[in-house]
């Protein structure tokens, strides 16, 4: 990129340095030499193509905005003029005006000429660039092809003169040359620019376009002066042309910009103000999304509000009812508070600008009935046009209110107002409609926030539940037995699964003696946490007394015991304890207000129901003489089934799984293994809720009896 | 999902309630509190009459022994009436048959107050 501006301006220098010197030969042969002239004029082209190209190309002032492109134009047709006008003193009847090449009587007039022709094509360039950018801005349909039309309108006369001796005119050359001046008149139109500008921005190109217009008369003036003209000419009669033309372009233009800003000034305050609030409501909605920083958010509106309407002060209260009002909740502890009238709600100032805490409460006293409520129960802005003599701020004598007016928007949210945003001016009447739409508007976005920022947090503390739910849920399944032992003679297969992520059922099996396993299956009352915690208070029970006690009945009276007195009144436990001797295959039950067993031999399936209270519904002799023991002999084939009452009221509709069910589809599969029926029962319970998700916990144990081989047992039908 | 309603009627000072629909860990808090409101009047004779209600969870059996001790503190009762089979064999493998009178009919129910009165 670099090589190639060097490259641009090595072969600049270079065509000039040609042009120099063919200017000296023709000087000191002092002869017409003919078509060497179109070479020359070519070489003056292709210098200033070149330059054109080079800024082009590294975009020079492209980025800048056009009152400081307007500001360095000024500056440079200062030089400009200064030079100019310093040429058309040492130039004087430099030339000689016999010779048709207007040939210079000197050398040091040829360079000086030379020189000046440089700076002003330089100039030329530049000073077209800068114009063609403004005509361009906010360009629409015609704006490209109308500077396009001057460009070669332009080009047309510079080429037209080719021909020409520097002191020989054509009418053709004054009618393109008028032409260009016209266009360079539609261009001078194109001023969209100005419109956009901030006020300070409208000042200085104010200021810039007067200077540059007069400036611009002066070097019209120089141009066209006898020595400046002549210069030019002899240098390159094309090069005056386009020079000229150019700079009645800059001159036409940047008189159309002076008035056209002046015009534009009485609205500037108003463009600003439109502008900021574009730029304020767009910098809002961006931070709305971002609802992280409450409080750069809160800092932000209010700024804004302040920015925007210029108020004198600002502060944006939140409002908390319900719940939140006994103050849990507050996003920031070290804010002020404030007592609603009756109590009903806490109001929380989340950001003051430009006013103190004495000020607002002078505005709207605590424990009295203020705009506060008002707003509350009106939810539409309330616009105070004279502080001191509005009749709901007066009575609260006390306090001396300021002088002033006072604008109160409530952030309405869909249900209720969760804040209030308040700005107030020095003046009276200070506040007019748009005032009131654009707090309307900031106070819309914050809302938006702020609910944002709420729900953010919201699920923020859903998320930490429900990591702990699953924590809970995993530690519950560790309650389980993980392995269940294998039998001799038998062998066992359960499962257990929870209605929500944890639950209130239990089962477990312990290993009481070499020969004896005992067997329990629980379901807490009610569903979730608190049975869940019961579940797990029954497990250590079970694991401490199970081992203690040879018969079932003493097992569960002592669990009883042990339970109450944790227990709710109306918590209660049902429970089936089985002591399996794997060697016999002989069973002895309680049960303790449980779902009944269900033992299916051969190809009956029946309930065994002894009976027995659930635990925690009764004390000691109530309890204990409410149970009762049962014994069993398996046989060979025989399946037991432990459940809960998940798998009998498995609902569909109105209908439930039932007894019936469940020992159809035991029987159906009773010659499986154990985790064949078990997966069979299950199969069928999930057909038949169908897509329901289950209502109740759920579990099943079941043991299947292979018998002794030794053959031992004895069949009986 | 399933509705459950209560009605409360009053005969020669024992109250009635009339369950109906599906008592669960939902709808269990309505039972309570039409219990709260007879315990708070000092109305301790109570009839719970079963005859609509089609289906009772565990938490619904909890709010039977949640009150009863309150109740039978101030020689009142809860008696239980007009179970459906299904109904009432939920109550009978808890083991409530034990710690409650459930009887086929209302009047029955309230014949037993009304004799112990006398």
């Amino acid at each position: 990129m670099k090589a190639r501006r060097f490259l641009y301006v090595g072969g600049m220098g270079l065509l000039l340095l040609l042009v120099l010197l063919i200017d000296v030969i023709r000087k000191s042969v002092d002869l017409d030499l003919g078509g060497i002239e179109y070479l020359r004029e070519a070489l003056i082209i292709g210098v200033f193509v070149l330059l054109f190209v080079l800024l082009e190309s590294a975009g020079v002032m492209k980025e800048q905005s056009p009152v400081k492109r307007m500001g360095l134009a000024l500056i440079a047709s200062v030089v400009m003029v200064i030079i100019a006008f310093g040429g058309s003193v040492m130039l004087e009847s430099a030339f000689d005006p016999k010779s048709s090449m207007l040939l210079p009587l000197g050398y040091g007039p040829l360079f000086m000429a030379t020189l000046l022709n440089i700076v002003f094509g330089c100039f030329a360039v530049a000073v077209l660039r800068l114009l063609r950018d403004l005509a361009l801005y906010k360009r629409k349909r015609g704006s490209q092809r109308n500077i396009l039309i001057f460009a070669g309108l332009t080009l047309a006369t510079a080429a037209a003169t080719l021909p020409l001796k520097p002191l020989e005119t054509e009418v053709y050359v004054s009618v393109l040359y008028g032409l260009a001046v016209v266009a360079a008149i539609v261009n001078s139109f194109r001023l969209s620019w100005i419109v956009y500008l901030t006020k300070r921005e409208k000042l200085f190109g104010l200021v810039y376009g007067f200077f540059l217009f007069g400036i611009f008369i002066g070097l019209n003036i120089l141009i066209q002066s006898v020595s400046v003209s002549r210069a030019l000419l002899y240098y390159s009669y094309p090069l005056k042309e386009f020079v000229s033309l150019v700079c009645v372009f800059g001159n036409v233009y940047f008189g159309m910009a002076f008035v056209s800003t002046l015009f534009h000034l009485p609205t500037a305050e108003a463009f600003d103000r439109k502008t900021t609030e574009l730029s304020s409501l767009h910098n809002l909605s961006k931070l709305v999304t971002q609802a992280f920083d409450f409080k750069e958010l809160i800092d932000t509106v209010t700024s804004m509000t302040l920015q925007v309407c210029e108020a004198k002060g600002c502060w944006l209260e939140l409002i908390h009812t319900g719940e939140e009002a006994r103050g849990e909740n507050l996003l920031q502890k070290d804010l002020v508070i404030r007592n609603g009238k009756d109590g009903g709600y806490l109001v929380q100032i989340a950001g003051m600008k430009n006013i103190s805490q004495d000020e607002i409460d002078a505005l709207l006293p605590v424990g009295e009935r203020t705009l506060r409520d008002s707003v509350l129960e009106e939810r539409i802005p309330i616009v105070i046009d004279d502080i001191q003599k509005e009749p709901r701020l007066r009575k609260s004598g006390r306090a001396t209110l300021p002088e002033g007016s006072l604008v109160v928007v409530p952030l309405n949210s869909h249900k209720d107002v969760i804040g209030i945003l308040y700005a107030t001016k020095d003046t009276e009447h200070g506040f007019f409609k748009d005032d009131v739409d654009v707090i309307s508007a900031f106070a819309d976005q914050a809302t938006i926030a702020i609910e944002n920022s709420r729900l953010f947090n919201k699920s923020l503390e859903r998320e930490r539940l429900i990591r702990e739910m699953m924590l809970a849920q995993e530690m519950q399944r560790k309650l389980l037995p993980q392995k269940l032992p294998q039998l001799l003679y038998g062998d066992l297969s359960a499962s257990s699964t929870p209605a929500f992520e944890v639950g209130g059922d239990y089962y477990d099996i312990a290993q009481l003696d070499e020969h004896r396993l005992g067997i329990i299956v629980g379901d807490v009352s009610g569903k979730g946490v608190s049975a869940a915690f019961y579940m797990s208070e029954v497990k250590g029970i079970f694991q401490a007394l199970s081992r203690l006690h040879r018969s079932p009945k003493a097992f569960i009276v002592k669990a009883n015991e042990a339970l109450l007195g944790s227990f709710d009144k109306r918590s209660f436990i049902s429970v089936i304890y089985a002591i399996l001797d794997t060697d016999s295959g002989k069973v002895l039950m309680v049960r303790a207000g449980h779902c009944p067993p269900l033992l299916v031999s051969r190809h009956k399936g029946s309930y065994v129901r002894p009976k027995g209270m659930g635990i925690g519904l009764g004390l000691g002799d109530v309890f204990s003489s409410s149970i009762e023991e049962e014994a069993i002999q398996l046989h060979k084939g025989d399946v037991l089934v432990l459940y809960t009452d998940g798998v009998t009221e498995a609902r569909c509709g109105d209908e439930e799984f039932g007894y019936e069910r469940l020992m159809e589809s035991v029987l159906q599969a009773r010659e499986q293994p154990a985790i064949e029926i078990k997966e069979h029962v299950l199969g069928a319970v999930k057909a038949f809720t169908e897509q329901q998700a289950s209502h109740d916990d759920l579990t099943l144990v079941i043991l299947k009896w292979r018998g002794n081989s030794n053959g031992q047992q004895v069949e009986v039908s | 999902m399933s509705e459950f309603k209560i009605g409360v009627r009053e005969t020669e000072g024992i109250h009635v309630l009339e369950l109906k629909g599906y008592l669960d860990a939902h709808t269990a808090p309505k039972l309570e509190e039409a219990f709260t409101n007879l315990l708070t009047s000092n109305r301790y004779r109570i009839v719970v009459n079963c005859k609509d209600l089609s289906y009772i969870s565990s938490a619904g059996l909890g709010v039977f022994m949640a009150y009863i001790e309150d109740v039978r503190k101030n020689q009142g009762d809860i008696k239980l009436s007009n179970m459906s089979p299904k109904v009432y064999n939920v109550f009978d493998l808890l083991g409530f048959p034990l710690l409650y009178e459930i009887f086929k009919e209302e009047r029955e129910a309230l014949r037993k107050f009304v004799d112990k009165t006398k």
